[in-house]
């Protein structure tokens, strides 16, 4: 972003108390429409007004997050989206009300949040064995052996010219046509999806960190060079932070990579446990709640696993102003 | 790169009876009759083998691609894979490009809406493929069409974030250069965003065309589909075939290779100054 004093539109504005007023007016008045079709028990005759009076209702919330998006505080940063997606988690509970949509086509969050309850057991098991044992290793396993076959690359120009082409290759081959090969190869236990979690993580991450290790500057190498500092020594000092944020950027990449790659794994075999599998077994059930209960689920630890690997990256490789 | 080639089909011999020597030795012991003397010479016959044998994938590959024009062959899948990639591809694009501008023209709209986009990534689109495929033939919209929805869906996220990097991509210097001229933002955006935006527009669109690809093979074994590389993987992943899941896996691997390569192709024609890297 640039640097954030200049904005498109120009002058910066203060955030205000007129955001506040849209906001808590829209919440308000979805709740109530909410509760309105409840007390109603069945879906109205006439769907339309209810869609007109959701719509006025979001457009004033956008009225509201736009103001509340103006200036330059941690609340203007974080609120709107928060409240983009409250409002739009009530919208779709009214509108999924309003029309008489059938819970076997699409279920209403407070159904799903519901379900998440019901079932938080087993969906707390799946979640352990496809992110813990297959997505979270996996992503170690491959992210580990591509950072020693990046070295060995950088190391060896032999490899180099022999490997990184094949790497390239392989990193444009679609991954799920691999995990019914690797499943059927090593079984239905849990360690076939690891091999497949960590297959995916392990050329972007080899492609990417031979391209950072290689990106060093010719002057930065000159400098070292001027100052007697010993090959291990510029090692340390010029390249490593220099393929730092490529290597992140392959790691953000591969995380969610991860949880995909195994919950498709899951899907051509398993013993009974993880995410995929749930969710395969309760489409045929048509018990979406509980499927799209098992997505929530999904989401929320990628992007728990996608914000602390940039938290990480924050820490280790900090992203320069102007970039 | 030929070398390492030779080395590697020199050790997929070994390793191959290595793979397969365990299970064949199993099955002789079970007392099943395989037709051969011993173990070794059953590693190369396996009917379900941990890694197929040269002789088996040759014979796989022929028993798949001749007809090229058969509904069952792989050859005539991977044309249909290719074309929902591609038209989820160009869906893709086009919506990643009016994000892209909303992002860099706004930034309530970037506050509101950037952490969502990010979290649609981390949502496992391959669980939503076989709910979506079911609403949208709910209402009407089938065979071709869903599939290339996912694909988009999987595919619009890197167009987006590189777009939006590439429209920001213009320095301070130049932005100045076009104030002197007394431009107004819609032609700054028309004059100087866009082209300088291209180099990255390509750049996203080889990822996204890989993503897609997935995608679109996702899409098709997780819903009721006809023909695509997907439902050959879902039914021969069901039969046990694995000779015909190794040559699926090799098909998809060239049809990966060949859309990237097109992309490439289009980057040439369209912004020939950058041809010589």
């Amino acid at each position: 972003m640039a640097s954030g004093a200049v904005t498109w539109r120009g002058a910066v504005r203060r955030p205000g108390l007129g955001a506040a007023l849209p906001l808590v007016l829209s919440t308000l008045g979805l709740l109530g429409l909410a509760a309105g079709l409840t007390r109603l028990g069945t879906a109205p005759e006439r769907p339309l007004p209810w869609l007109l009076g959701v719509l006025a209702l979001l457009l004033l919330g956008v009225l509201g997050i736009r103001a509340a998006a103006q200036g330059e505080g941690r609340a203007a940063r974080f609120l709107p989206a928060a409240l983009t997606g409250l409002l739009a988690v009530l919208a779709v509970e009214v509108l999924l009300r309003a029309y008489g949509v059938p819970a076997g086509l699409i279920p209403t969050p407070s159904r799903v949040l519901v379900a998440l309850w019901e079932a938080r057991t087993v969906l707390l098991q799946d979640t352990f064995s496809t992110f813990v044992l297959e997505a979270l290793l996996g992503f170690v396993v491959g992210a580990l052996i591509g950072l020693i076959l990046a070295l060995l690359v950088v190391r060896f120009r032999f490899l180099e010219r022999g490997l990184l082409p094949y790497a390239a290759l392989f990193s444009s081959v679609p991954i799920v046509a691999l995990a019914p090969v690797v499943v059927k190869a090593l079984g239905l236990e849990w360690p076939s999806k690891m091999v497949v979690v960590a297959i995916t993580v392990l050329f972007p991450v080899v492609v990417n960190a031979v391209r950072g290790l290689q990106a060093a500057q010719p002057l930065h190498l000159d400098l070292l060079h001027t100052y007697a500092a010993s090959p291990s020594q510029t090692f340390r000092n010029v390249r490593v932070p220099t393929a730092l944020p490529f290597v992140f950027n392959a790691l953000k990449v591969g995380s969610t990579l991860a949880l995909i790659s195994a919950i498709v794994a899951e899907f051509f075999g398993t013993t009974g446990h993880g995410l995929g599998f749930r969710i395969q077994i309760e489409v045929g059930r048509f018990n979406l709640a509980v499927v799209w209960a098992a997505i929530v689920l999904a989401s929320v630890v990628g992007l728990a696993f996608f914000g602390l690997i940039s938290v990480l990256e924050r820490r280790f490789a900090p992203v320069p102003e102007n970039s | 790169m030929l070398v390492v080639l030779v080395v590697a089909v020199l050790l997929y011999l070994p390793l191959m009876l290595w793979a397969n020597v365990g299970p064949a030795s199993r099955a002789l012991a079970s007392g099943a009759d395989l037709g051969c003397p011993n173990a070794i010479a059953c590693a190369t016959q396996l009917r379900n083998p941990v890694l197929p044998a040269p002789g088996q994938l040759v014979q796989g590959f022929r028993s798949l691609s001749v007809p090229p024009t058969a509904p069952t062959s792989a050859p005539y899948n991977a044309v249909v894979t290719g074309g929902e990639t591609l038209l989820g591809l160009v869906l893709a694009t086009g919506l990643g490009l009016v994000l892209a501008a909303l992002l860099v023209l706004s930034r309530s709209f970037e506050r509101a809406t950037l952490p969502w986009l990010v979290a649609s990534q981390t949502v496992p689109i391959v669980a939503i493929a076989p709910m979506l495929a079911v609403l949208l033939g709910q209402y009407g919209v089938q065979g071709f069409l869903p599939k290339a929805l996912i694909a988009a869906y999987i595919a619009f996220f890197p167009v987006a974030v590189g777009m939006s990097r590439g429209l920001r991509s213009p320095d301070a210097l130049q932005l100045d250069l076009m104030r002197t001229y007394s431009a107004s933002p819609g032609r700054v955006f028309v004059q100087l965003r866009l082209p300088a935006s291209l180099p990255y527009l390509f750049t996203a669109l080889k990822v996204a065309v890989t993503a897609a690809l997935v995608g679109s093979i996702v899409a098709e074994i997780s819903t009721i589909s006809f023909s695509g590389l997907g439902k050959m993987l879902a039914e021969n992943s069901r039969a046990s075939d694995t000779i015909a899941l190794w040559v699926i896996m090799a098909y998809g691997a060239v049809l990966g290779v060949g859309l990237v390569a097109l992309v490439g192709l289009l980057e040439r024609v369209v912004t020939p100054w950058r041809a010589g890297r």
